[in-house]
C-alpha cells in the first residue's frame, strides 16, 4: 500500500470527535489493514522505521527510569507492539496491553518470533485484567494525547497499582511549548470544526502530569523535556 | 548463599551474581502469576475473544464434517439405487426377449463384479465419539490417519481399535489423553484415555471404511461406518 493510499484509507476509518470515549471502537476501525493501523498508531510505516522509532522511545526509557535484564515491564497502548517488540529482547518478560483487539491482532504477528511477550485487550479503560503489584516497569507512549484527562489520570493510579513497591512508571504526551508541539496543535486545529476525529491529539502540560503522578502517590516525581519535542513524567511506588 | 573466599572483590561479584539470580526468580514469579491471574479471570476480553474464536471454528469444523456426512450419505444412497438399476438392466438383459433383441445389435463389453468383501464390518454398536480428522472427505494421499475419541454408550472399555477397508483390517492405537473431552463429559473409568488413531491405506477407488471397537477384549462392533472415495493426486 503507498504511503497516499494508506492515508486516505486511514482518514476513511476515523471516527467523529463525538466518540473519542468510545476507545475501543474508535482503535478497532483504525486496525483493519497494518499499514492503516501502523500509520494510526506512529504516523509512519515500515518494519525499518518502526524499529528506528522505537529504539528512540527505548533510549529515552532507558535514561528515564532505567531498563534491566530482570525487569516484568507492562506496556499501556501498546497498539502493534512498535516498542515492544525490540524491547522485549531487552527484559525479562513484556507485557503489551491495549484497548484495541484489531491492533492487538497486528501486534500478536509481529511478536511471533519473541515468547516472553503476552498480549491482553483491555475491556475498557484501566488494567482490571492485571493483578497488584506485579511489575517493574509500566510504561505509556505516544498514547495519552488520544485520551482525555481523566482517563490519562486512571491509567496513572493504575500504574500506580500494577506496579511492584519500588516499580518505575513512565507517561509522556506533547507540550504546547515545543516546536513539535505545537505542530502537532496546529495540525489539529486546521479541521475544520465538524471534521475533527476522535483520535485527534491533543497536549499534556507539565503541570498536569505533575499532578496525576503526585495524586496517584508515586515517588521521586520528574518532569522531563525530550529532545523530541515531547515531555514525559516518571515516578516510582514508595516502598511499603 | 556461598560468598567464602579472601578477595573482597571476588566476593562481591558472587554476592551481586547471587543477588540478580534472586532478582531473576522473583521478577520470573512474578511474570508468572500476571499470567495466571490472565488465565484464570474471566476479565481478560483478548483471551476471551481468541477462545471464542477458537469455540467458532470447531463448530464451522463440526458443521462442515456433518454437511459432507449428509452428502456422503446421499451419495451412497444414489450408489445404491444405481447398483439396484444395474441389477434390474442385468435381469432384462437374462430375459428371452432381451436375447431375441440382441441377436440385432452388437454385444456389449461384460461388466466387472463387484469387489467381493473379504471381512465385512462388525456388527454396529452405540458409541459416543467424534473424529477430530473427518473420515468425510475425498481421499487424495497414499494413507490417512483417523484420529477421535469414543467409548461405548452401554460402558465398557475400548480394549482395541481397527479400521476396516473392504474387510482389510489396519489395527489402531488407544490411549490418547482428551482431556477437553474429559472436561466437557467428566471422567470415564472405563475409558479414561478415551483418544485413538489409526492409519489406513487408501487405494484409488470407492471403499466401505468402517471404524470398529472391541469392547471388553470380546466381541467387535462398529462405530461408524461410511463409503469412501480416494482420488490420489487429483487436485
Amino acid at each position: 500500500m503507498s504511503l497516499e493510499e494508506a492515508h486516505a484509507r486511514w482518514q476513511e476509518s476515523t471516527s467523529a470527535l463525538g466518540e473519542r470515549s468510545a476507545y475501543k471502537r474508535v482503535w478497532d476501525r483504525q486496525a483493519g489493514e497494518f499499514d492503516v493501523a501502523s500509520l494510526a498508531v506512529g504516523g509512519f510505516m515500515g518494519e525499518e522505521t518502526l524499529d528506528q522509532r522505537a529504539q528512540g522511545t527505548i533510549a529515552t526509557l532507558r535514561k528515564t527510569i532505567g531498563l534491566h535484564g530482570e525487569d516484568v515491564v507492562l506496556e499501556i497502548g501498546c497498539g502493534i507492539a512498535r516498542v515492544g517488540k525490540p524491547l522485549s529482547r531487552l527484559c525479562l518478560h513484556w507485557f503489551g496491553a491495549d484497548i484495541s483487539g484489531g491492533m492487538l491482532g497486528h501486534a500478536a504477528k509481529r511478536l511471533k518470533d519473541c515468547p516472553n511477550t503476552t498480549l491482553v485487550e483491555l475491556a475498557t479503560v484501566g488494567l482490571q485484567e492485571f493483578p497488584g503489584d506485579a511489575f517493574d516497569v509500566v510504561y505509556c507512549t505516544v498514547v495519552f494525547m488520544h485520551l482525555f484527562e481523566w482517563d490519562r489520570y486512571r491509567y496513572v493510579e493504575e500504574a500506580m497499582r500494577v506496579l511492584r513497591p519500588g516499580g518505575r512508571a513512565y507517561f509522556d504526551n506533547f507540550p504546547l511549548d515545543s516546536e513539535h508541539g505545537w505542530q502537532v496543535f496546529s495540525q489539529g486545529a486546521m479541521y475544520p470544526l465538524a471534521n475533527r476525529p476522535a483520535h485527534l491529539s491533543m497536549s499534556s502540560s507539565r503541570e498536569e502530569l505533575l499532578a496525576y503522578m503526585t495524586r496517584a502517590g508515586f515517588a521521586e516525581v520528574v518532569i522531563h523535556d525530550l529532545p523530541n519535542g515531547l515531555i514525559a513524567a516518571t515516578g516510582r511506588k514508595p516502598d511499603e | 548463599m556461598s560468598a567464602a573466599g579472601g578477595d573482597p572483590v571476588e566476593r562481591a561479584a558472587t554476592l551481586q551474581a547471587e543477588l540478580d539470580a534472586v532478582k531473576r526468580r522473583e521478577a520470573s514469579f512474578r511474570a508468572k502469576m500476571v499470567h495466571e491471574f490472565l488465565e484464570r479471570g474471566e476479565r481478560n476480553t483478548y483471551m476471551h475473544t481468541l477462545r471464542e474464536e477458537r469455540a467458532a471454528l470447531v463448530k464451522r469444523g463440526q458443521e462442515a464434517s456433518s454437511d459432507l456426512e449428509v452428502l456422503t450419505r446421499k451419495l451412497e444412497a444414489s450408489s445404491q439405487r444405481a447398483e439396484a438399476a444395474q441389477s434390474e438392466i442385468e435381469r432384462i438383459k437374462a430375459s428371452f426377449w432381451w436375447r431375441i433383441a440382441r441377436m440385432f445389435v452388437p454385444a456389449p463389453a461384460p461388466v466387472r463384479a463387484p469387489r467381493a468383501v473379504t471381512i465385512p464390518p462388525a456388527e454396529g454398536g452405540a458409541f459416543t465419539y467424534y473424529f477430530h480428522t473427518s473420515p468425510f472427505r475425498i481421499y487424495r494421499g497414499g494413507t490417512f490417519t483417523l484420529r477421535g475419541w469414543a467409548w461405548p454408550e452401554a460402558g465398557g472399555a475400548i480394549t482395541a481399535i481397527r479400521a476396516n477397508l473392504d474387510g482389510r483390517l489396519f489395527a489402531g492405537r488407544l490411549g490418547r489423553e482428551e482431556p477437553e473431552v474429559i472436561a466437557r463429559y467428566g471422567p470415564q473409568p472405563a475409558n479414561p484415555k478415551p483418544g485413538f488413531e489409526v492409519s489406513f491405506e487408501t487405494l484409488p477407488g470407492r471403499h466401505m471404511l468402517a471404524i470398529e471397537a472391541q469392547v471388553a477384549g470380546a466381541e467387535w462392533r462398529t462405530i461408524m461406518c461410511t463409503s469412501i472415495w480416494c482420488e490420489p493426486g487429483s487436485p
